[in-house]
């Protein structure tokens, strides 16, 4: 098929090449073509100069010297006002992962009580060591009690007052010192957001840095607390991920099963979704209705879940998520929360596809509503696969359009995975970095946004990260964006440099390694921490840093947040609203560094980007004398 | 005697933010309630007859020039669209939603949606009136929240550049003696 150059500017990925071509030809519209009807954006939101925290307003700062208002109709100037939009930001992001982490905790609280509708404990080990860590005793105690105290011990950090949160511990003392110092170690996940919004209500905190500080204990609490607990708790409940293979991209759906995609970001449903599918009764149906079998697929971070721990393969990152429906050859995409398109209900409507929202929190227009409730959580999945097989009648195979690509990818690296294969010890790595064979080590994340060309962002910076013998650990969109260009095999290896080359090739392992969904960020944490703890120094001494190339969401501040108050040089992909104010871009991009030890950088082009990242590395080399 | 220069609007490029005030402004100046939130209530119909576009990362309203010969004046089959003294005028009364003047209007100023005109819903071109009937002048001039947007009196601008030009030459003159033998 003919591809328009306005076509190949969208994306780097020949499937959603095909695909745009295909909603053309359709006379569907994606989310690139509501980007171009966007344009132009208005600049004030552009540089976060729009205030409309107050019904005096809506407020807005002019940028130019010599015309328009300086001052909201309250006094605020854009330095507050972009500190006020910016924090909001990051209570909106820590939010949303700590809302998430308080769901897995509820789910482990109904496992642990007997009311969870088929989930059990699946990481024994793993939940004694957190046990271990709150300080709770499982001396005789079952499996199933010391879960319901570690459920209890971790419901409850999000509603303490006092601090601290226990895994935010897991940093190093110095850092954990540093917070102390700057009064940003967090007292409990929902205080440090709740604060944010009394803060930055009309006539409450009006000073641009000590807003920006506030902005950093709630992300701190998010990196720290609700995403880390969300992380460690799926592991107890569903098991610690390890290496295993899949593929990537739009042509894992399959012309003669049944497909279903789960789509949005908890692993609760999409585990249940996954065993549903194996059901015999469900394969009898699908059998009966003409279906080869039932093929569940992942989008986005609930698709990384259950690719980290079952191999499910995956269809795309965020942009792929109109594409997959548009394929034709959906009969069901299942959602919970975040990054779901509400676009999803009038595409849908053009195919057979169910469009199944699950989440008390997330209804969509043109979806079809089944709530989800843990403690019946297998007889709802079952209903909902149900729906989807019988669903396969009614596809037009003739409207059936599957790209061919799909890549195969090598996934599954927890910190545990990754410490198992060093051989049960950080040692080999630091001895890797020690000698320079590996330089440091890169976290890279993030969403899509189609302000930058799909995958472009990711891609390249990643590529120019391990020819310089930087190892990439990578989550969410990033993650898929790695695994569909062939990153995340072993193979992969000979795109890297010398030293990395070398150490991928004795160990077996991709030069990208695939660590998660969004909440996984706190694995690069954890890891972080106990490389810097190994090495006795701070995070901020070591020879790492994190970018999020294609970043678009709420969530994606508070990570870049969090990561920078960890002590990591964080270089983002498209600019964040703060140009309004130059002493908050400052502040993020050069005064931070004072405060936390690292700050921000903006670089659209990847390979600068990169080598912002590996100068750097270097730097921190040098400094720490290897 | 000499034709009447009727004036036009100029935008500033660098000053245009892409905010789209503009174009609420122009919606709300042209509506009974003369406010946006006012026409919402009452459930009128919002047009714009500007737009902001965005071209190579630079942001510009785009509006009627107000030809002095006007391809939309020549081109209309029922003489909806002629020219006054000061701007180019629609009357949708007599507009039957033929879209020539869409189609020749180098500036794709001009529009065709559904509007009422005496009771009856139909279909006619809208474009930019100056605001002659609002006493302020243009209300998209009054609404720039960066002062990208003016409204310019070609004569004057001429005028204006003329005396500068000859008081440049002047001050020349007086500081350059040779020049003058």
């Amino acid at each position: 098929m003919a591809v328009s150059d306005k076509i190949l500017k969208r994306s780097i990925d020949p499937s959603v090449h095909q695909m745009l071509a295909r909603a053309e030809e359709l006379g569907l519209e994606t989310a690139w073509d509501r980007y171009e009807a966007m344009l132009p954006e208005c600049g004030f939101g552009e540089l976060g100069v729009c205030c409309r925290n107050c019904n005096m307003g809506p407020c807005r700062i002019s940028p130019f010297e010599d015309a328009g208002p300086k001052r909201g109709v309250c006094g605020a100037t854009a330095d507050i006002i972009v500190a006020r939009n910016l924090i909001r930001m990051i209570a909106a992001g820590a939010a949303a992962h700590s809302d998430h982490g308080r769901d897995l905790a509820h789910t482990m609280l109904l496992t642990a009580e007997g009311k969870g509708g088929g989930y059990e404990i699946r990481d024994e080990q793993k939940l004694q060591a957190l046990a271990a860590e709150y300080n709770i005793s499982t001396e005789g105690r079952s499996k199933e009690e010391t879960a319901l105290a570690l459920a209890r011990a971790v419901y409850a950090e999000f509603g303490k007052q006092e601090g601290p949160i226990q895994f935010s511990r897991r940093a190093p003392q110095k850092r954990v010192g540093l917070w102390q110092k700057l009064g940003i170690d967090p007292r409990g996940v929902d205080r440090e957001i709740v604060e944010i919004m009394h803060r930055t209500h009309i006539g409450v905190d009006n000073d641009p840095v000590n807003l920006i500080l506030q902005g950093l204990r709630a992300a701190i609490a998010d990196g720290w607390g609700g995403s880390m607990i969300a992380t460690e708790i799926s592991d107890v409940l569903f098991g610690t991920p390890k290496p295993t293979r899949s593929l990537a991209n739009l042509g894992v759906l399959k012309a003669d099963e049944v497909n279903i995609i789960v789509h949005g970001h908890e692993p609760t449903l999409s585990e249940m979704i996954v065993a549903a599918s194996r059901d015999a009764e469900m394969l009898a149906l699908a059998t009966k209705l003409g279906a080869k079998g039932i093929n569940v697929v992942g989008l986005c971070c609930t698709g990384n879940e259950v690719l980290m721990r079952h191999g499910i393969p995956l269809a795309g990152n965020f942009l792929q998520q109109e594409l997959a429906v548009i394929t034709g050859a959906v009969e069901a995409i299942i959602v919970d929360v975040q990054c779901i398109m509400p676009a999803l209900g009038n595409l849908t409507g053009c195919f057979h596809t169910k469009f199944i929202s699950t989440s008390p929190k997330a209804k969509f227009p043109g979806a079809t509503h089944i709530e989800f409730h843990e403690e019946q959580a297998y007889d709802i999945a079952k209903e909902i696969v149900r729906l989807a097989v019988e669903n396969y009648r009614w596809r037009k195979p003739g409207q059936v359009v599957i790209p061919n690509d799909k890549v195969e990818c090598l996934v599954g690296f927890s910190t545990e995975a990754i410490l198992a294969a060093l051989g049960g010890s950080l040692d080999p790595l630091l001895e890797q970095i020690k000698s320079g064979a590996i330089k440091g080590i890169a976290g890279v994340v993030g969403c899509n946004n189609p302000k930058v060309q799909h995958d472009f962002g990711h891609v390249y910076l990643v590529q120019e990260l391990i020819k310089n013998n930087v190892l990439v650990v990578t989550t969410g969109c990033n993650a898929i964006a790695c695994a569909k260009v062939g990153l995340m095999l072993p193979e992969a290896a000979a795109q890297a440099g010398d030293g990395l080359k070398a150490v991928c090739q004795s160990l077996g392992i991709p030069p990208v390694l695939h660590m998660g969904s969004c909440v996984d960020i706190s694995r690069i944490l954890t890891m972080c921490a106990a490389v810097a703890n190994a090495l006795g120094v701070d995070i901020s001494d070591l020879p790492v840093a994190g970018a999020a190339p294609e970043w678009m969401s709420e969530k994606a501040v508070s990570i870049g947040s969090y990561v920078v108050s960890s002590g990591i040089f964080t270089v983002l992909g498209t600019v964040p609203p703060v140009l309004g104010s130059s002493a908050v871009t400052e502040l993020l991009t050069s005064g931070a560094k004072e405060v936390v030890g690292a700050a921000f950088a903006v670089e659209p082009d990847p390979v600068k980007a990169a080598q912002l990242m590996i100068g750097h590395i270097e730097a921190k080399r040098t400094a720490l004398g290897i | 005697m000499e034709q009447f220069e009727g004036p036009f609007l100029l935008v500033d490029p660098q000053r245009c933010v892409g905010c789209h005030t503009c174009e609420l402004a122009c919606a709300a100046a042209h509506t009974q309630a003369g406010s946006i939130i006012g026409a919402v209530l009452a459930q009128e119909r919002l047009h714009r007859r500007n737009r902001v576009v965005q071209v190579e990362g630079v942001k510009l309203p785009v509006q009627c020039r107000q030809c002095q010969d006007a391809p939309c004046v020549r081109v209309c089959p029922t003489g909806a669209t002629y020219r006054t003294e000061t701007y180019t005028a629609v009357d949708q009364a007599r507009c039957i939603g033929c879209r020539l003047c869409m189609m020749v209007c180098p500036f794709g100023a001009i529009h065709v949606a559904t509007t009422t005109v005496a009771g009856q819903e139909k279909r006619a071109a809208f474009k930019c009136d100056l605001c002659v009937d609002r006493p302020d002048g243009p209300a998209c001039v009054a609404a720039c929240p960066t002062k990208a947007l003016s409204l310019r009196y070609p004569r004057q601008e001429a005028d204006r550049a003329s005396q500068a030009a000859a008081r440049q030459f002047l001050e020349a003159l007086a500081s350059q003696p040779q020049l003058c033998s």
